[in-house]
């Protein structure tokens, strides 16, 4: 369960403030699939960082079972992103020098995990996103659709509670893009981790469960694909203050 | 993040910059080079400079002379202005006596001054030559034949080997235990009548110059026992007993230095091998030291290329710098990674340095030969305990300066690394 309570990011100064997120509050259940969309500079990717501890919002809290994410210490957080969560980005972020088995292997020896326990773990995440015969390549020498599988392998690699996919799409041909959806929900159906997707595409939000639509630093609209009529409560709640300001 | 992971990762990352991690190293390598050659030669040095106080000298024995001026003052004394006589610079009895005295002491032997009219050997040619007593224990560079503690014993005699043909005999080692026989005159004192006798001697050994002997007389070489029966035979009565100097043995458990000073405390001037290796000893210091302080130079010069290099790279990698934070990799592992690296070119340029003087140790044998040294010397003598030091503290260097590049990488902000493209 993911609660965010109340983010307000600023940037700048006094006659210059910038507010990129504006008293934000909404709840993610386990496992959900949610969509945050938005137009550029809306502050989606501003309430990703946020949720993932990258960023410290001026005010506000974002609870992850119950613990209060922007509380903890800095090692603290950096534990719980090496071990808990994961990243996909749209310009994938692959290390091209690397081989592919070096770039999978990052987040686990990041983790701490030691190097006989890595070695299946590596094998089995480029298997499960059909690279399994690339574990030698170098990074740079795979097309751009195999450099975002190869990034969803490394993401998941850790066997994350939720997984952030930043525009996982935005460079890739449709089909190339479908291929990588597609891994995202299975993966997401399969093993019960949260996915959120930062998009500006309407149509990849409409495959996810939940849809927060955010403009301007504030939630202009969520919509629960589950729930045909938005009457939880705590639902309600969220979105009435997300209006009010 | 496990040390060896990083140290890896950090291997991988050098890697993949070749050629900027073999300038940089090369640029630490050329300090490494100079110091390495310095600390070889002044070792090869000292080797060579203690193989040469051995062969010229004993560190056991002292030579003790009589102070030629009562006082200390500079210039010379007016005449008559003190009662007593300038020293006659001679030592006698009640010298030797008042020396043995002196704790450390093992022996003193008067350095009694002998000589031979001519020398003969087998086939009857007779030859001039210098004789003198083996006093210490100073090694002898052998042709043949052989010696307890280089000394001769009673009855016996060490020859130059330039002696050996006019002699008579075919080889040096054909001489040993044959005999050579001197005429020994009564009085040197000219317009004496010159009474004599003949003295024979079984050859003990044939010794040579060697390359580290600094000053070598062909000779005749007999023992001290011989030696004073020689001065009691020949020299006059009224002069007896007067040296120029004495030759003090020290005991084994005594310190030279300390029984120096004692005989020296006793008003005698004395002057000791370890004098002469002190003075040997601090030139090649300065000649290592000097080299050695124009590699540090180097290796100075070398950090400000570390510590670009090691920006250019963290300017390089931000974008991996920021998706290792954002998996979760702490500040102190990134800058970790960074110290690692520049440990890495440190290690490197410390190896291809001393890779390289070793090379150049390899021409031991031609400067050897170009300054025309004893064959088989030495002039460059590696110690691997050095290297090892040294390279280490390369690494050392290499990662203080590699301090703030890594300092930067650390804190670089995940969300700005990341945006870059």
């Amino acid at each position: 369960m993911i609660e965010v309570h109340h983010i307000t990011k600023t940037y700048g100064k006094k006659s210059n403030v910038f507010t990129a997120l504006d008293d934000v509050n909404f709840e993610i259940p386990d496992g959900a699939s949610v969509a945050i969309l938005g137009k550029s500079g809306s502050g989606k990717s501003t309430l990703m960082h946020a949720m993932s501890g990258l960023d410290r919002p001026q005010q506000g809290e974002v609870m992850i079972d119950g613990e209060n994410i922007l509380k903890l210490k800095q090692k603290a957080v950096d534990t719980f992103r090496a071990t808990k969560m994961s990243f996909i980005f749209q310009s994938f972020f692959v290390q091209g020098n690397e081989t592919c088995y070096d770039n999978v292997s990052l987040p686990l020896e990041i983790a701490g995990v030691p190097r006989r326990a890595r070695k299946a773990r590596v094998v089995h995440a480029l298997e499960a996103v059909e690279l399994g015969s690339k574990i030698k390549s170098k990074a740079k020498d795979l097309s751009g659709g195999q450099k975002q599988r190869l990034a969803i392998a490394r993401a998941i690699v850790n066997q994350p509670k939720i997984l952030f996919a930043d525009e996982p799409t935005g460079n890739l041909d449709s089909t190339t893009g479908d291929v990588i959806e597609k891994l995202l929900f299975n993966y997401n159906k399969k093993n019960g981790t949260t996915l959120i997707i930062v998009t500006h595409d309407p149509d990849l939000a409409d495959k996810c469960d939940i849809k927060i639509a955010i403009k301007d630093g504030k939630i202009e609209e969520i919509t629960d694909a589950k729930k045909t009529r938005p009457t939880h409560s705590a639902m309600t709640k969220t979105r009435t203050l997300g209006r009010v300001q | 993040m496990k040390a060896s992971d990083i140290i890896r990762r950090a291997g991988r990352n050098l890697r993949q910059a070749k050629i900027r991690t073999l300038l940089t190293a090369l640029a630490i390598s050329v300090g490494a080079f100079t110091i390495t050659l310095a600390l070889a030669a002044g070792t090869g040095g000292k080797q060579y400079t203690d193989s040469l106080i051995k062969n010229n000298g004993d560190a056991r024995s002292l030579s003790v002379f009589a102070k030629s001026q009562k006082s200390e003052d500079s210039g010379p004394q007016k005449y008559g202005a003190t009662d007593a006589a300038v020293s006659q610079g001679y030592l006698g009895d009640s010298d030797i006596s008042k020396i043995k005295t002196v704790s450390g002491v093992e022996s003193v032997t008067p350095m009694y001054n002998i000589s031979a009219a001519y020398m003969f050997g087998p086939n009857g040619e007779k030859y001039q030559t210098l004789l003198s007593i083996k006093v210490d224990q100073t090694g002898v560079n052998l042709a043949a034949g052989s010696l307890t503690n280089n000394q001769p014993a009673k009855g016996t005699v060490i020859v130059s080997e330039s002696y050996v043909k006019p002699l008579g005999y075919a080889s040096d080692k054909e001489a040993i235990g044959k005999s050579i026989t001197l005429h020994i005159d009564k009085s040197s004192i000219a317009g004496l009548p010159a009474a004599g006798k003949d003295m024979t001697f079984t050859i003990a050994a044939v010794d040579k110059k060697s390359d580290t002997t600094l000053d070598y007389q062909d000779g005749i070489r007999v023992s001290p026992q011989d030696g004073q029966d020689i001065y009691d035979y020949q020299t006059p009565v009224d002069a007896a007993n007067q040296y120029y100097g004495v030759t003090v043995r020290v005991a084994k458990n005594a310190d030279p230095k300390t029984v120096q000073a004692s005989i020296k405390d006793k008003g005698y001037e004395v002057f000791s091998l370890q004098d002469v290796q002190q003075v040997l000893f601090t030139f090649v210091n300065v000649v290592m030291g000097g080299a050695a302080g124009f590699g540090a130079l180097a290796i100075i010069a070398s950090i400000f290329g570390i510590i670009n290099t090691q920006y250019i790279s963290v300017l390089e990698r931000t974008q991996q710098i920021g998706l290792m934070k954002a998996l979760g990799a702490r500040r102190r592992d990134i800058g970790r990674l960074f110290r690692y690296e520049a440990a890495w070119v440190g290690f490197l340029g410390g190896l291809i340095g001393t890779l390289l003087a070793l090379l150049v140790g390899l021409l031991n044998p031609w400067i050897t030969d170009k300054l025309n040294l004893e064959p088989g010397t030495k002039l460059l003598v590696f110690n691997p305990v050095y290297s090892i030091v040294l390279i280490l503290a390369l690494m050392l260097v290499a990662v203080v300066a590699g301090y703030f590049p890594a300092r930067k990488a650390s804190k670089l902000d995940p969300i700005e690394a990341l945006r870059t493209e």
